[in-house]
């Protein structure tokens, strides 16, 4: 579904980050929200934070840093959690457009 | 000069006049009222705290007084106003005293955007501020009063003021408010204590407060840096467990305990963030006081 996206934070800078272990806070100035993030969730913010991210390197990430259970469907569960972040504004997601 | 200075009479004639005003912190209070209970309350628990001159700029313009005529003397009750505004709906004549300090809770709560204004009591030993945010029966006015009682600065029991520009923690010494069983534990806590009359059929129950010691009064505008940060909880017969919270977690239970997170905005986040990132983060059940205060002595040493 979101295998030619790159990920990235929203580009007006509304949102800002705070990282403590694996845990992130999430405030979203266009909506007065704060959200804690944990575990994968935090993992993609720490990266996207630095600079954008194709789903791919997401992915690679991920893997480096978690066990995963075999049979686990992350590709699936990678692409809904991008979709619901975006749905509260966290994040956006562009097409990757040929360089 | 020392409000302890002045006689009942005086104070009485200065409240009549509108030309009571007191430095409490960083703040200039002006405080007028025909109720010579109000006089009492004072003296009583502010005598420490020091009386500005008639050309000090005033932070905050208040009065107690009967809403009319009929209600000095029948059912009586009295308003609390700010700069002429009436927040809150009048209450029985015997809470007056009771009314000024919720009263300057809500102009100090409402009015002071250069701080992060959080509901919780902080403290200070050996250069490090312990903030302690509560819900009301959290108990952290009744450990607030235990450690003031056990050497603590008190910089507030009510309110902690987080400076937006520089990350410390403002004092804003006032009596502490105790309430119901909170009482009497700390009368048998503590035998140095003063106290002022308790008020008694509030909405909260019956409620006293307790002066400050004189030294946190002269230290009023001394800021102290955060430390550590403990969300206090009484429960009876438990022990006590100071357990690390993450800093995630204590980060959004800070912004719940705010009363101006989102006024302040991207600015409250901030401040929130850097004083979670300056402080060690803890919940804590209690039970038994003087283990707490050996605990929290301990813990600053």
């Amino acid at each position: 579904m979101l295998e030619n996206s790159v990920i990235g934070l929203p580009k007006a800078a509304v949102i800002r980050c705070r990282f403590w272990d694996d845990e992130c806070v999430i405030y979203n100035q266009f909506t007065g929200e704060t959200h804690l993030v944990e575990g994968m969730g935090a993992e993609i913010f720490k990266l996207i934070s630095e600079k954008s991210a194709t789903r791919t390197q997401l992915l690679q990430t991920i893997h480096s840093v978690f066990e995963l259970e075999t049979g686990f469907d992350i590709e699936d569960f990678l692409d809904n959690l991008i979709l619901q972040y975006q749905k509260l504004g966290l994040l956006d997601v562009m097409e990757n457009s040929p360089a | 000069m020392k409000l302890a200075t002045l006689s009942r009479k005086e104070v009485i004639h200065s409240l009549n006049r509108k030309r009571l005003r007191l430095k409490i912190g960083g703040f200039n209070v002006c405080l007028s009222s025909p109720i010579p209970e109000v006089a009492d309350h004072l003296l009583c628990l502010y005598g420490a705290f020091e009386v500005v001159d008639d050309e000090a700029f005033i932070d905050f313009y208040t009065s107690l007084a009967s809403p009319s005529k009929v209600r000095r003397y029948f059912r009586a009750q009295v308003n609390f106003s700010f700069d002429g505004y009436v927040p809150f709906k009048p209450l029985p004549y015997k809470q007056a005293s009771a009314m000024f300090e919720w009263g300057l809770n809500w102009c100090i709560a409402n009015h002071s955007h250069h701080y992060l204004v959080i509901h919780a009591a902080v403290v200070e030993r050996n250069s490090q501020a312990f903030i302690f945010p509560g819900t009301p029966g959290s108990g952290k006015s009744t450990l607030c009063a235990a450690l003031a009682c056990s050497g603590w600065r008190l910089l507030s029991d009510e309110m902690t003021l987080l400076s937006v520009a520089d990350g410390l923690v403002y004092p804003v010494p006032r009596p502490i408010s105790l309430k119901n069983r909170s009482l009497d534990v700390i009368r048998n806590f503590s035998s140095n204590i003063i106290m002022g009359p308790v008020v008694k059929d509030t909405a909260k129950g019956a409620v006293g407060h307790v002066r400050p010691s004189d030294e946190s009064v002269d230290l009023g505008e001394v800021p102290a840096k955060p430390a550590k940060l403990i969300f206090p909880k009484y429960l009876e017969n438990s022990n006590t467990d100071l357990i690390p919270l993450s800093k995630s977690r204590a980060l959004l239970k800070i912004a719940e305990n705010c009363f101006n997170y989102n006024i302040l905005g991207v600015q409250g986040f901030k401040s929130v963030s850097d004083l979670i990132d300056a402080s060690d983060c803890y919940e804590f059940n209690y039970s038994c006081l003087e283990e707490a205060v050996a605990l929290f002595a301990e813990l600053a040493h």
